[in-house]
């Protein structure tokens, strides 16, 4: 379980990073607001994760410095376009989690995938991407 | 314990008609000593089949009343129907072609179902597959997880 825990937390630093890029770019209180709300989400995810892992006494790589984006951030859609994208990783993440724990870890991963897959709904929404669900949060 | 053939008829068809009698307690009292394969249990994941099909169902009702909702509400009744056909496979039936039977009502009756309707239904579902996925063996975890996550996004599209 410690491997797919380890990527979790891989993938919410680079939430956190791709958050703290994208709000400039952001445009209108309801992008802004949903998008403070998700950074501070991933912050407790990633906080919770450490100690986890520490409990389990896995020791995770330090978090870069810097992320490379996925591709160059010029106006408000490609922000949202990321967030849409941060949001679709972290579910896959989480969802690999699944079937490696147990009891309160699989507990864990499973709101943070249902989160996930909701921030994305949110991002495709506020967006305009259609259709705004998918059948398999996750697995995509 | 000494049954009449009376009683033993009126058992037989309770079970018939569905009555919660566990086929332990009839093995218990010697009713199925000439049948030899007891029913099996009903699968962990049949209660989120059978809403994957009611869920299906209360979209196509609520399309039909009312057509102006078929673009939003369409591509949420897809995502139910990929669900229904995987979990069939899983658990190994097979998957239903049409509407569900009329002994599992679908949320909010024969009437069309309103979208706060639906959306109450959504989240009643969701915590189905969250419970199925908290106990699920290791292969149906990451399922009935995204089946419970699907359904979550389904509850936020429609607010």
């Amino acid at each position: 379980m410690n491997e797919q825990l380890l990527a979790a937390l891989a993938a919410e630093e680079a939430a956190i990073y791709a958050y703290g890029v994208l709000g400039v770019k952001l445009t209108g209180e309801g992008d802004l607001a949903e998008a403070r709300s998700a950074e501070a989400a991933h912050r407790g995810r990633r906080d919770a994760l450490v100690s986890r892992l520490s409990a389990l006494k896995a020791s995770a790589a330090p978090a870069p410095a810097g992320y490379e984006l996925p591709f160059e951030l010029t106006d408000r859609a490609g922000a949202v376009k990321l967030a849409i994208q941060i949001e679709d990783g972290l579910a896959q993440a989480w969802r690999a989690v699944l079937p490696a724990g147990e009891g309160a870890d699989r507990a864990t991963a499973l709101n943070a995938l249902i989160e996930a897959a909701v921030r994305a709904t949110r991002w495709r929404r506020l967006g305009e991407v259609t259709p705004v669900t998918m059948a398999w949060p996750g697995s995509a | 314990m000494v049954l009449t053939d009376r009683v033993k008829r009126r058992q037989l068809i309770r079970v018939a008609a569905g009555a919660t009698l566990s086929a332990t307690t009839l093995a218990g009292c010697g009713l199925l000593d000439d049948d030899p394969e007891p029913v099996p249990p009903p699968d962990a994941l049949q209660p989120v089949l059978d809403e994957a099909l009611q869920l299906a169902a209360a979209y196509d009702r609520a399309v039909l009343a009312e057509p102006g909702l078929a673009k939003r509400l369409q591509p949420l009744a897809e995502d139910h129907r990929a669900h229904a056909a995987e979990l069939a496979r899983v658990i190994g039936v097979t998957p239903p072609s049409g509407a569900p039977s009329s002994s599992a009502p679908a949320p909010g009756g024969d009437a069309a179902d309103s979208v706060a309707t639906l959306r109450k239904a959504e989240l009643a579902a969701m915590k189905t597959a969250s419970a199925a996925c908290r106990t699920a063996p290791a292969a149906r975890a990451g399922l009935a997880g995204s089946i419970a996550a699907s359904r979550a996004t389904h509850a936020e599209a429609l607010r």
